[in-house]
């Protein structure tokens, strides 16, 4: 199981990021394995759809658990149509606090969206 | 002839400009192609005769043809469609229309369906002259079809005012469409200045001639006038700061209402732009 988590560098000491859709990196940690890679994040500068990038990238990594500060309406919908669970980063600063807290069950899953985005296309 | 005005900056005074004009030519046609928030017709108060439903379409997947090959995302530059290897999820609030994806579509998958999203009104106003504009629906996003429509109504008309979105979005270069001329709208201040320089290399990336009218006058520094002056920007007119101005706006009344020196500044300022434009035609 791939989980994913909303980053601002490349390994598991690195700040995770406030945001989601222009998050620096998607750190993607394998589960079973205990690997993880970095994945630059394409939708950080897009112009609009930055959300629905974020989800296309976490699709195309067969990812099944995104640990986030928030999601849109747009992207919370479409992580639900994809089978991807998000959990609230609440309270972690790195992103190896995090993952010990979804790993110790800690973690609120996202159920409500967040500020939509601005769409300035 | 198709006159618009348009400013950069929000606020500077291009509905002020336009429908202070508009009330002065009444052979004119005004739009309103500020879709977001159109507001000539609080002062222009026309008589609506007509009406009319903008649509756009987006598409929709059909699960039981597509074959999952992701082409329609990767070629969407709006990201308006997520595709898996087992789901494939289009986004209508992001889709521009552009048809792409239902011609790319390898099996057929993709067709298109329709949405309201906004609508033009058409009418007469107080001073005789014609007021067409758009008003966006609420939670929709991009106006630029209600802007193009706007654009089509007015195609054949001799004499066209259009009161243009502000900033240099899609939504402002489609006011510009099969513009003759351009009124700038700016004030004497550095956000005026600043934001009014995006415009001037908008019309000169289109080659749309156009000069300055500078409201509120009198405020500010001298910046816009040093600008200008080094870009050789031609100032057709100086609108004074003045409170009677602000407090007719606020109850709906238009500057050349006011008494006979607002109207004649106004009245110069047409003279000059129309001749202007005029001699850019012949050009």
């Amino acid at each position: 199981m791939k989980i994913a988590f909303c980053s601002k560098g490349c390994d598991l000491e690195a700040q995770v990021d406030e945001r989601f859709g222009r998050a620096d990196f998607f750190l993607i940690y394998n589960k079973e394995t205990g690997e993880y890679t970095s994945v630059e994040n394409m939708a950080k500068e897009a112009k609009g759809g930055a959300g629905a990038l974020a989800v296309q990238q976490l699709v195309d990594n067969e990812v099944s658990v995104v640990i986030a500060p928030e999601a849109g309406p747009q992207a919370l919908e479409a992580l639900k149509n994809f089978n991807i669970t998000v959990y609230s980063q609440n309270g972690a600063k790195t992103v190896q606090e995090a993952l010990n807290l979804w790993s110790d069950e800690k973690l609120d899953p996202i159920e409500e969206p967040g500020k939509k985005g601005l769409h300035k296309v | 002839m198709k006159i618009a005005v348009l400013s950069g900056k929000g606020g500077t005074g291009k509905t002020t400009v336009s429908n202070n004009l508009a009330a002065l030519v009444p052979e004119a046609v005004l739009i309103d192609c500020d879709v977001e928030e159109p507001n000539s017709h609080i002062f222009m108060v026309p008589l609506i005769s007509g009406e009319l439903e903008i649509q756009t379409r987006y598409p929709v997947i059909d699960e039981e043809k597509c074959i999952h090959c992701q082409k329609c995302a990767h070629f969407c530059r709006f990201n308006a469609i997520i595709a898996g290897p087992s789901l494939t999820m289009p986004l209508k609030d992001l889709c521009h229309d552009c048809g792409g994806c239902e011609l790319l579509c390898p099996v057929g998958a993709i067709s298109y369906e329709n949405k309201d999203i906004g609508r033009i009104y058409s009418g007469t106003s107080r001073f005789g002259t014609r007021l067409i504009y758009g008003q966006l629906h609420i939670a929709e996003l991009v106006g630029v079809k209600i802007i193009n429509e706007l654009n089509r109504q007015v195609k054949n008309m001799s004499l066209v005012i259009a009161d243009s979105p502000p900033g240099t979005s899609c939504a402002t270069v489609a006011a510009l469409d099969d513009c003759d001329f351009a009124l700038i709208v700016t004030e004497p201040t550095p956000f005026g200045v600043s934001d009014m320089k995006m415009v001037v290399e908008l019309l000169r990336g289109k080659n749309i001639p156009f000069t300055v009218v500078i409201n509120k006058a009198g405020l500010g520094n001298n910046e816009v006038y040093q600008y200008c002056n080094g870009e050789n920007i031609l100032i057709s007119g100086e609108i004074p700061f003045d409170r009677s101005v602000a407090r007719a706006y606020a109850t709906g009344e238009l500057a050349v209402e006011i008494d006979e020196e607002h109207r004649s500044l106004y009245l110069d300022l047409w003279r000059n732009v129309f001749a202007e434009s005029e001699m850019n035609l012949e050009d």
